[in-house]
């Protein structure tokens, strides 16, 4: 039920929406603590706040007004992030909005007697759980907004290097399938070397040590350590005759490779990370 | 102005724990700060008692502002480093505000008619601080999530 404190309040604000959004409008474009809406349009930041003061006719007749709000927020969110305001500022533009309201009650004198001023305590109450309802969800909406563009620009990366499709899986089953891999690496250089063949089998080791430098970063360089190791000391044991430089740059570009891919996928996780309070 | 305040800051501070103890109730189990429902409560409640000292010191300072820089951009970072969500860590700061003026008004502090105008400035400086409190907790964030990254 809505009582006559609330209809008071309501009336003036909806009478008057026109009116507190221009003074807030004024106030916004040039305080110093919302810097990013000086150069913005006045009919754009005046019809922000005339939504503002609307919503809260909409929200007193709302079954769910918490659901109400959101209709006011996200659209506010999604434009003002676009403007590519700071989420502090447009919070801090809210909070002036709801003290322009405020003020322009008080100065209206829409409360003056004992009995009004109890009423006040209850008006400025209502004003602030629907300001509350407000924020957060504009919070809640910037984030998203912003995981979202992170993701978008951090995807590309991530897809070609498979992040999320083998760096889903499970540590135990990276370092199995990792110890598989270097066995068959062992396996073939092995049977080439023996063989006395020249094939040039050791492109095919760059498939874990790719593998490594995504699921470990840095650290996946003990791979390429392994397999340039494996390398040198397969042909100085079976191949004593052939030249050994071809193995070695072959032994020193698995290392530079490793380190390469290992420092950018450590640059993409660290990248992500102060965002990951935002992904819950 | 100094008169009015000091009704409810002596109350916040004299009560810091209980209102602290009161405030981690609702907000381990509040569908809108999930991230402190499987926060251990003996943390949660002294980061609310912190938060209650730190809060009655800047509702008397002259320059709030400034102490709220101070204090709450360390806040923001802890938050942040727990994992916290923005819009999570905000509302739980809506909910000490909240359970500020709950106790005071269980209290009955504002008894007679005459009070009611001092509840009204004591809720209109409460809110003000908080208003403080969570700009400055917001830019702490906002700086931290490093936004150049989502730019052009």
């Amino acid at each position: 039920m809505q009582s006559s404190y609330a209809t008071k309040l309501i009336d003036l604000i909806e009478s008057k929406a026109e009116k507190i959004a221009k003074q807030w409008a004024a106030d916004v474009m040039k305080h110093n603590r919302t810097p990013s809406y000086h150069p913005l349009r006045k009919d754009l930041v005046i019809e922000q706040g005339v939504n503002f003061y609307r919503l809260f006719r909409q929200m007193s007749l709302a079954e769910i007004p918490y659901e109400e709000a959101k209709n006011f927020s996200w659209r506010y969110a999604e434009e003002f992030y676009q403007q590519k305001i700071p989420l502090h500022e447009a919070l801090y533009a809210l909070i002036l909005m709801r003290r322009h309201l405020w003020l322009y009650a008080e100065f209206q004198g829409t409360f003056v007697t004992a009995l009004e001023k109890q009423q006040a305590v209850e008006s400025l109450n209502r004003t602030i759980l629907m300001f509350d309802y407000v924020s957060y969800q504009v919070t809640e909406k910037y984030q998203q907004l912003t995981v979202e563009a992170v993701n978008k620009k951090l995807g590309i990366v991530k897809t070609f290097l498979m992040g999320k499709l083998v760096g889903g899986l499970k540590n135990t089953y990276k370092v199995a399938f990792m110890a598989i891999l270097i066995i068959a690496a062992c396996i073939l250089t092995y049977y080439n070397h023996t063989a006395g063949q020249v094939v040039v089998f050791t492109h095919l080791f760059y498939i874990p040590i790719i593998l490594a430098a995504i699921w470990w970063g840095k650290k996946g360089v003990l791979v390429p350590i392994i397999l340039a190791i494996v390398l040198v000391a397969s042909h100085s044991i079976f191949l004593k005759n052939a030249p050994f430089v071809d193995d070695i740059i072959r032994a020193v570009m698995f290392i530079v490779i490793g380190l390469v891919v290992g420092w950018l996928m450590d640059s993409v996780k660290k990248m992500e990370e102060p965002y990951e309070p935002f992904k819950s | 102005m100094k008169a009015f305040a000091s009704k409810l800051v002596d109350l916040t501070q004299k009560n810091a724990e209980k209102i602290a103890w009161q405030w981690a109730k609702d907000v381990k189990s509040n569908l809108k700060t999930n991230s402190y429902h499987d926060a251990p409560e003996e943390k949660i409640i002294d980061q609310a008692a912190n938060f209650y000292q730190y809060f009655q010191e800047m509702f008397s300072h002259e320059t709030p502002f400034e102490r709220a820089e101070e204090v709450f951009q360390k806040y923001a970072r802890e938050r942040h480093a727990e994992g916290v969500p923005l819009h999570e860590a905000v509302y739980a700061l809506i909910l000490m505000r909240r359970h500020i003026w709950l106790y005071a008004e269980f209290q009955t502090i504002f008894t007679v008619e005459a009070e009611h105008r001092k509840a009204v400035e004591s809720l209109s400086r409460t809110i003000l601080m908080f208003d403080y409190i969570i700009y400055v907790v917001t830019r702490e964030y906002w700086k931290l999530m490093k936004p150049e990254v989502t730019k052009n």
